[in-house]
């Protein structure tokens, strides 16, 4: 062990030596940044919760005692446990007193999820150090509390490596942290006031922090060229290189690199003032701002059970149209007129009464979210990666002209009543857009109305099928992450491709109720033969108990549609053989 | 012949006992206090659950006999034990002239063979696993054939008329001690019992009953009324066994391509060649 830690230390020492004279571009912690859907709540909570103090300008980021923290809204693809940066620790002169404050404040939703320990406390005293206790905040970011007396308010950065060690060297050689002990027991790194530790990561390699909750963790230099060259002689990559951002608010750069641990870190120069962030979040009118506790099923899961609709979304177009830009929501009177629109686009032929009162449409108003896509934060589809026209156009070709079908296979697999594929099934339509979730210990099913499907969802780690056995569905796998349902599906058999993804498809979904009678739901789309980045599309489910009820859509066993198509098909051709004789 | 089943008693010792067990004995739940409890106390029926047997080919007695020469044997029907208690169906005159003519042109008018939803009882002895998700207000079953599925409320106080007529009928669901009793009604009429053409209308009620009968198994009963068609009330009974495998699972089984040869192949612009 001795020799280890020694060979290590020379081999710091001699990489010191050879490519920086001079280690330490003496950094500092700049700013903690931490995605969530609505920002002006996230400001909201920390400053209500930690005493932090909202800033005038960004009016996206609050000061916790030196160090900033910036909500910017990006869809978070899940918490910050599992990371390289598995925490962030805060400190208060009376831990008890403030852990009981935060209990008052209540779980879920808004509010604040306390972590128990074993004994169902919610503070220890860790004999020659302090109090400790941890929260998570609404987006799934962990938080120690401490009770420091030495540093009170924002306290520490605590990483997770899977060589705690090597890790506390490179940021002490290339960032210039001075090597201290916590109260002489735990090894870690100054930065000015704030500590950063590192402790050891329990199982594998930590997740990348990017699009997690926790996306980065920023460090402020004097000199931004001698450092890049610096790191780049130690083969750093850097995400983006020193720039000046096109909405910063100052003329200084920032530059993005991918630090051990895969943790993403923003390395800003002086003068920094951050970017011009778009706060109003799509999100942010669709959720109710108190605090909602979400319910626990008996067994003590969160409970998404009862009858939803998409139907108050129905309208919303996936991408942001291009005479929207720059309007954060629709009007009633333009969300109205535009489901009006859609509905008649979709069943033009159908007597308007009975669309209103069979249908039940006049019983939630239309949504005024502007658009399904939440990032690119633009609203629209990312480019599109080299080839896909290619995919598309393939697959357009395989589909002759309506009216010439020569056989089933000729149609969309819904027009077969086979599937409406993933994620078509999940979005709104005209009607049948019950979905009803069911949940027993550790299995979810959804009930979709159109077309009859069930998803059964394990929520259990178990073995993945094989891959030989794709499926249209593809094959989900779910976990929770706080009160949010998470499902990763794969495994595609790619025969009702999403916009040309199909094989290659990788879909996340989140389904997190916000509030008694609303569902988000947000999916992540990746495939990189279509895209050339992931992106993200929310949009929510509305309760319904009471009067909705799935009815069976026994789409095959009542498809007309297939026979009257084929027939006049053959008919039109007939016909045209008679016109040629 | 008289219906009973073997049942499996596992000794301390690695000797197992075949024992020849009753119906009435079955029925009370054997070793049911080893079922897997629910948070509310009642059995916990979650889990993927599957019917073994050839009650799928024809719920009553049945030799061996040959199907389409093309699939040689494996397109052969084995032979097996019904699982009607008392083996006799009591048809009308009618509807026994029905079944037979059903069982004549099964390959092409059994839904099944359309890919059709197997209505109530057939979905639970078709030849694919089934996944019971058992929820606090409703238990929803997934059925492997046609991506069939059916709730089963447990949360209204007396059965509430179907708002129209199914293919898997309206079911609502109490507990007699441990037994599951599901009142299923609202049929279409449309469903076939099995592929000998065994059928009801749309008057049929079925009564099945979920009764554990150890750790692993179920005993199923469904119990059938359907005036318009028999003359009496009678009995389907089977154990059904929960699927062992760690990654049981109930897979896609989207059969309506496989069927649209039959269905629509004459209106194809060209014949598919063979």
């Amino acid at each position: 062990m001795l020799f280890k830690k020694l060979a290590q230390a020379l081999i710091a020492l001699v990489v010191a030596a050879a490519w920086l004279p001079i280690a330490a571009f003496s950094a500092e912690y700049h700013h903690i940044h931490i995605a969530a859907p609505s920002p002006i709540e996230a400001v909201r909570w920390y400053a209500d919760r930690l005493d932090c103090v909202p800033l005038a300008a960004p009016s996206n980021s609050v000061n916790c005692q030196g160090v900033e923290v910036i909500f910017a809204a990006q869809p978070v693809l899940g918490g910050s446990q599992g990371t390289g940066v598995n925490h962030i620790g805060f400190s208060f002169p009376d831990l008890e007193a403030k852990m009981a404050e935060l209990e008052r404040a209540g779980v879920g939703g808004r509010g604040v999820r306390l972590q128990r320990f074993e004994d169902g406390s919610t503070l220890r005293d860790v004999p020659g150090l302090f109090k400790v206790g941890f929260i998570f905040d609404p987006w799934g970011t962990l938080i120690e509390l401490v009770e420091d007396p030495d540093r009170l308010g924002f306290h520490h950065v605590h990483m997770s490596s899977a060589d705690p060690e090597s890790t506390l060297d490179w940021y002490e050689d290339l960032f210039g942290g001075e090597r201290a002990s916590l109260k002489g027991q735990i090894d870690g790194l100054r930065f000015g006031n704030y500590w950063l530790l590192v402790a050891e990561h329990s199982e594998g390699a930590p997740a990348p922090t990017a699009r997690r909750t926790l996306d980065h963790v920023g460090f402020i230099v004097d000199d931004l060229d001698a450092f890049a060259n610096a790191m780049r002689a130690q083969g750093v990559t850097f995400e983006q290189a020193p720039t000046v951002p096109a909405n910063a608010r100052s003329d200084a750069r920032r530059a993005f690199l991918i630090a051990p641990d895969r943790v993403r870190l923003a390395v800003v120069e002086s003068g920094w003032s951050g970017v011009v962030a778009d706060v109003e979040s799509n999100l942010e009118t669709l959720e109710p701002l108190e605090a909602y506790n979400v319910p626990q099923t008996p067994w003590g899961e969160p409970d998404l059970q009862g009858m939803w609709t998409g139907d108050a979304a129905h309208g919303i177009p996936l991408e942001r149209p291009v005479d929207t830009a720059e309007i954060a929501e629709l009007s009633p009177e333009e969300a109205a007129a535009r489901r009006e629109r859609g509905t008649l686009a979709s069943i033009w032929g159908y007597e308007r009464e009975w669309r209103d009162t069979t249908l039940g449409y006049s019983k939630w108003d239309p949504l005024t979210q502007v658009a399904m896509i939440i990032d690119p934060p633009d609203g629209r589809l990312p480019p599109m990666a080299p080839g896909a026209q290619e995919i598309l156009a393939a697959a357009r070709a395989e589909r002759g002209p309506p009216g010439s079908q020569a056989g089933p296979e000729d149609m969309s697999s819904w027009v077969r009543c086979i599937t409406q594929g993933l994620p078509s099934m999940m979005t709104p339509g005209v009607y049948n857009n019950g979905l009803q979730i069911v949940q027993g210990p550790g299995f979810v099913a959804i009930q979709k109305e159109m077309i009859h499907e069930t998803r059964v969802i394990s929520t259990d780690a178990r073995a993945r099928a094989g891959s030989g056995i794709a499926q249209w569905l593809g094959e989900p796998r779910g976990w929770w992450e706080g009160d949010t349902l998470v499902v990763e599906t794969t495994n595609f058999n790619g025969r009702v491709p999403y916009r040309g993804s199909g094989v290659n498809m990788k879909l996340t979904e989140r389904f997190t109720r916000v509030g008694p009678e609303m569902l988000e739901y947000m999916f992540t789309i990746e495939d990189p033969t279509i895209w050339t980045q992931p992106w993200t599309a929310a949009f929510p489910f509305v309760k319904d108990d009471e009067l909705y009820e799935i009815v069976e859509y026994a789409c095959h066993e009542g498809n007309y549609a297939m026979p009257n198509i084929l027939n006049g098909a053959r008919a039109a051709e007939r016909e045209a053989e008679q016109v040629a004789n | 012949m008289t219906h009973s089943f073997r049942g499996v008693t596992a000794g301390a010792v690695a000797l197992m006992a075949l024992t020849l067990i009753t119906n009435a004995s079955l029925a009370q739940g054997v070793a049911a206090s080893e079922f897997p409890r629910a948070w509310d106390g009642h059995p916990d029926l979650n889990g993927v659950w599957q019917a073994i047997g050839t009650a799928h080919w024809d719920i009553q007695d049945h030799p061996a006999s040959a199907g389409p020469t093309e699939f040689g044997a494996i397109g052969a029907v084995p032979p097996g034990a019904g699982v009607v208690v008392g083996n006799e169906i009591p048809y009308q005159p009618w509807a026994l002239a029905q079944k037979a003519s059903n069982a004549a042109n099964r390959y092409t008018e059994d839904p099944e063979v359309k890919c059709y939803l197997p209505g109530v009882p057939r979905a639970t002895y078709l030849p694919y696993p089934f996944q019971i998700i058992q929820g606090t207000d409703k238990i929803v079953i997934v059925y492997g054939f046609a991506e069939a599925n059916r709730t089963i409320h447990m949360d209204k106080e007396n059965p509430e008329p179907a708002p129209i007529d199914t293919w898997m009928g309206r079911s609502h669901g109490v507990w007699e001690g441990d037994t599951l009793v599901v009142d299923a009604a609202g049929f279409n009429g449309l469903s076939w019992f099995d592929r000998a053409g065994n059928f009801a209308s749309d008057a049929l009620r079925v009564t099945e009953r979920y009764t554990p009968l150890g750790p692993n198994a179920l005993l199923y009963e469904a119990t059938i009324e359907d005036p318009d068609v028999f003359t009496d009330s009678w009995t389907m009974r089977m154990p059904l066994y929960r699927r062992l495998e760690d990654d049981a699972r109930v897979l896609e089984f989207k059969c309506v391509e496989y069927a649209e040869e039959l269905l629509y192949g004459h209106l194809r612009a060209q014949p598919v060649e063979d």
